[in-house]
């Protein structure tokens, strides 16, 4: 090709295009976002804003890094949200209850670790698809849930376990939470043998096991670390306000997923990174911030953000294709 | 030229969405009553009945009845309280056993199942909040031409597909009871925002659009920057209230929240923001839910009707309905601790005016 | 594999026959034939949606958007008929085609574009929820004729429009599948889509065709849904996703692709829908029966796979 010359100078920029292509696209239109944005309306980049735009989906962000890690590994979870709703009630219920508040924190997160391992072993040692297992549990969590609490709401925890509201430097827990479980997890998934596992088995879990890897342990890990990270999303969507409405948060599930695939994490499994997914949660974020502030009207509001997402799919698609042709 | 594409997308749905912006209030399109700017009551004209009559029905004067109540959604607290209420009064009675069952989601869909099943299963009354008034319209009638009695609380339907509805409060009473507290808070000329549950929400839309009118009418300085919607979901409110917040900034005095959910997040949202007294929330809410805003001066009123009240009543009604006692043509209606309460156009029974709560009285509630 | 779809199918059919029998015992208004008919009137626009999403599933593809394409339609319906003027007959068809077209869309970004088909519907199912909402404003459109009540409401020869024309597409979809060339195709699409290429089968065609079915049969639950609740709302169909593709999972349909029938499909609505009826007059309440329904599907799976393996191995 002609222009040879300037991708071999340009290697360096190209090899990054080619790791992190869909990272690069989402954190393209958060900048996008802001500027357009943030010329119509200057307090849009306000430092409130920005601290809403950024906690605000926090909890959202983290349940996509076990999602993603979910996904990854080929297959897929539609019931987080009746779990993050179960383990959030569980969360408040004890903090009520006169136990100390390291329980009322720790408790949840063990719990999605326990239900999420059984949910991997189904999966991996009963050979039923996630998405059968997910669907039946999200009934399951969902209706359980509602027998049990008739939906009365959570109130009267003591302060200090509301551990989302707490600052430090001014800015709020859920964004250190975020911002390390994610730099944390994208280092593991890198650089782990279990990590690299995930992609591995994700990809090709024939191969996989051929080259000595077990299949199934690989997944109930996975699913396992879902369950802990949605424990965490738990903790952070449950002590964000002063009451726990106790129901299954409507639609977190579709929203998890699609931070999760818009992210990069491809549904078929063996690719993505937990850096695109944080991403775009906080796409997600602003973009419902922006509609606001541009005054788009709410009747047009879910229609926007579908075509955004379409967009964003889109260009990743042709990106791809792009980087394909490139190469042949 | 990716980047190009999702700009030009962004820009195009941000012109297409400005346009359709100016239109829009968030209310529905039914003529509006505001009711006058002192505390002079509406002279309702008297209407005749327009409710209808079950087909066949059985003698059911002081026998055992066997009632379904089926709310809008199981699971949430507003419903949670209502069939608290609707509990109570049959324990009250002692010749009633009731049930509360219906859809885990607000979908019109499943809740007409839900009724249909019920008719089946053969009690003999059913209690009803509507998630749309003409959607379960059909499934209603069926009910009433199998000799089933039915009486809708909170949400109502079309009035020939019930016999009575148990009125919380006039749609004009709320808005201006809701509307007069954001005026004494902020003054005449405060800007206030509002955040809803959804646009398609009868009761709320409703609200809004008596709200509009009042404000107009007796409130004309205020002015209305926007309407937001955030599902029943409190993290969601909160988020939506935030936004509000850093996007007015000081320009915004004022948020209503349309739904027990929306106000106490508003409420978190403005004290979070540290703007405590300088942006009032004013909003529909049960007590438990707001005490903490309330006790921290953060917010002052709080407008409601009791829920377990609003249930009391609906199963006192229904058990005159089953008895014969409660006719077409009646004014009144006696419903046990609540005493008499009217009928108002037609075949409503009004449980009384919305009650504003305020740091003095709000302890002695719990719900 | 043949093997494996008749064990699948039996096993649901004994589960389905003791259902019955269970529910029968525990109230005896479950089992006559006002309540059964009752229940495919209910269950008619899920079940036609299922019948597409079982072709959908066997050619190793989803669509999530089957709901927010009924809520679309039905709003399009209210304004074509009442915003346009347009006769309500015209108004039905143009209401369906445009189901159709969304369900063509589906299918052009899928394989024009090679975006997986999870992906693909799970943003389409934000955008034609939000074309909805936004086109209709929040309004109803109420106030139909009489005649229109017919096919919702109404009955034919003693049993329900709806069930009649339910049975007509599950019979259509039945030869189709599992007797025609383009059911060969669905399955090998599915099976192996790049050795179905290679073998000169149609890939693209066929899948574009199977979102364009999708679509379209939304529309017309869209069509029956309206005419059974005689207004219109932009929240019709919500999370009806999930029940279609739980009817069509339980009925035996891989989710892998490849593999899977409309008599499963067929028996896992069925089976569906008489515990949710059944549960409810033994005196269960909605937030059980959903438990019940969520341990079915996982039990029947796990029995079917624990047989396939006895069998197989």
């Amino acid at each position: 090709m002609a222009v040879a010359g300037v991708l071999g100078r340009r290697s360096a920029a190209s090899r990054l295009v080619e790791g992190y292509g869909q990272e690069l696209v989402v954190l393209g239109a958060i900048a996008a976002l802001l500027v357009i944005v943030g010329t119509v309306n200057p307090r849009f980049l306000g430092e409130n804003n920005l601290i809403s735009m950024f906690s605000g989906n926090a909890y959202i962000a983290v349940a996509a890094i076990g999602m993603s890690l979910v996904i990854i590994s080929g297959h897929i979870d539609v019931s987080v949200g009746s779990l993050i709703g179960v383990l959030a009630t569980i969360a408040g219920t004890l903090a009520v209850g006169d136990y100390p508040i390291w329980v009322a924190w720790t408790v949840p997160v063990l719990v999605g670790v326990v239900i999420n391992t059984f949910v991997g072993a189904l999966i991996a040692y009963f050979r039923i698809p996630s998405i059968v297992v997910t669907l039946g549990m999200l009934s399951i969590l969902k209706g359980g849930l509602i027998s049990y609490t008739a939906g009365t709401w959570i109130t009267g925890m003591p302060p200090e376990f509301f551990i989302a509201q707490a600052r430090l430097f001014g800015i709020p827990a859920p964004v250190y939470f975020m911002v390390v479980l994610t730099i944390a997890m994208a280092l593991w998934m890198r650089y782990a043998a279990l990590g690299r596992a995930i992609y591995a088995v994700g990809g090709n879990p024939e191969a996989a096991r051929a080259s000595g890897l077990y299949p199934e342990r690989v997944c109930v890990a996975a699913f396992a670390m879902h369950g802990f990270f949605a424990g965490i999303a738990a903790l952070l969507f449950a002590t964000q306000l002063q009451v726990i409405q106790s129901t299954v948060p409507p639609n977190l599930e579709l929203t998890v997923i699609t931070a999760s695939v818009i992210g990069g994490v491809s549904i078929l499994g063996g690719t993505g990174t937990v850096i695109g997914s944080t991403l775009a949660a906080i796409l997600f974020a602003c973009i419902s911030s922006a509609l606001v502030f541009l005054n788009v009207s709410a009747y047009w509001l879910r229609a926007v953000l579908g075509l955004l997402i379409l967009a964003t799919v889109l260009a990743d698609m042709a990106r791809r294709r792009r980087h394909r042709a490139g190469r042949l | 030229m990716i980047r190009t594409s999702l700009i030009a997308a962004v820009a195009l749905s941000v012109m297409a969405g400005t346009a359709w912006a100016q239109t829009w209030t968030g209310g529905d399109d039914l003529p509006t009553s505001p009711l006058a700017c002192d505390a002079t009551p509406a002279t309702a004209a008297a209407k005749p009945y327009d409710g209808a009559e079950p087909a066949n029905v059985p003698d059911r004067k002081g026998k055992e009845i066997t009632v379904v109540d089926v709310p809008k959604l199981i699971g949430i607290g507003y419903f949670n309280a209502t069939s608290k209420g609707i509990a109570d009064a049959a324990k009250e009675l002692g010749n009633v056993s009731v049930k509360t069952d219906g859809p885990t989601k607000a979908n019109i869909d499943e809740q007409i199942t839900f009724i249909d099943n019920y008719i089946t299963s053969g009690v003999d009354g059913i209690l009803f909040a509507a998630n749309d008034p003409v959607a379960i319209a059909p499934v209603l009638k069926k009910a009433l031409s199998k000799g089933i009695n039915v009486v809708g609380y909170d949400a109502n339907s079309t009035p020939d597909a019930r016999q009575w509805f148990v009125n919380q409060a006039e749609f004009n009473g709320i808005a201006k009871a809701l509307v007069d507290n954001m005026a004494k808070e902020i003054g005449e000329d405060g800007a206030f925002a509002i955040v809803t549950s959804t646009f398609t929400t009868p009761n709320q839309a409703r609200w809004i659009a008596e709200m509009a009118a009042y404000a107009e009418k007796c409130h004309p300085n205020m002015k209305w920057l926007e309407t937001v919607e955030a599902q029943e979901d409190n993290v969601l409110s909160f988020n939506q209230a935030s936004t509000l917040i850093n996007k007015y900034g000081d320009e915004l005095k004022g948020l209503f929240g349309m739904t027990s959910v929306a106000t106490p997040a508003s409420a978190e949202a403005v004290t979070q923001a540290g703007k405590c007294g300088e942006i009032a929330v004013v909003g529909l809410a049960t007590p438990n839910a707001m005490k903490p805003y309330v006790e921290k001066d953060c917010v002052t009123s709080v407008v409601l009707w009791n829920p377990v009240d609003l249930g009391y009543a609906a199963m006192h009604v229904m058990r005159a309905v089953a008895d014969g006692a409660l006719k077409p043509g009646a004014t009144s209606v006696t419903a046990g601790k609540l005493g008499e309460l009217q009928v108002i156009n037609g075949s409503e029974i009004l449980l009384g005016a919305p009650f504003t709560f305020t740091k003095e009285n709000i302890g002695g509630f719990d719900f | 594999m043949s093997r494996y779809l008749v064990r699948h199918e039996t096993i649901l059919a004994v589960l389905l026959v003791l259902a019955l029998i269970v529910l029968s015992f525990q109230s005896d208004r479950f089992f006559t034939v006002d309540n059964l008919l009752n229940q495919g009137r209910l269950m008619a626009e899920v079940g036609l949606i299922a019948l597409a999403m079982t072709f959908v599933i066997v050619s190793a593809g989803i669509d999530l958007s089957v709901g927010s394409i009924l809520g679309l339609v039905a709003i399009l319906l209210g304004v074509f008929w009442q915003n346009l003027g347009l006769p309500l007959p015209l108004a039905m068809v143009l209401g369906v085609v445009a189901g159709g077209l969304a369900g063509l869309f589906n299918g052009i970004i899928i394989t024009r574009f090679r975006v997986p088909p999870l992906i693909a519907t799970l943003a389409t199912l934000a955008l034609y929820r939000g074309l909805a909402e936004g086109i209709s404003q929040a309004r109803s459109v109420r106030g139909y004729p009489e005649w229109f009540f017919v096919l919702g409401q109404g009955e034919v020869l003693g049993v329900p429009t709806q069930v009649w024309i339910f049975l007509v597409c599950a019979a259509v979809a039945a030869v189709v599948l599992g007797l025609s060339t383009f059911g060969r195709a669905t399955y090998a699409a599915g099976a192996n889509a790049v050795a179905a290429r290679f073998s000169g089968i149609p890939v693209d065609r066929t899948i574009l065709l199977i979102y364009t079915a999708s679509g379209l049969i939304s529309g017309l639950a869209a069509v029956i849904f309206v005419s059974r609740v005689s207004t219109t709302r932009s929240d019709m169909g919500t999370g009806l996703e999930l029940d279609v593709i739980t009817a069509v999972v339980l009925g035996g349909t891989s989710i892998f692709g490849g593999r899977g029938t409309i008599i499963g499909t067929l028996l896992g609505l069925m089976l569906m829908q008489a515990l949710k009826n059944g549960l409810a007059l033994a005196g269960v309440k909605g937030d059980g029966t959903i438990v019940v329904i969520g341990l079915i599907l996982i039990a029947t799976i796990i029995i079917s796979n624990l047989v396939r393996r006895e069998t197989d191995g």
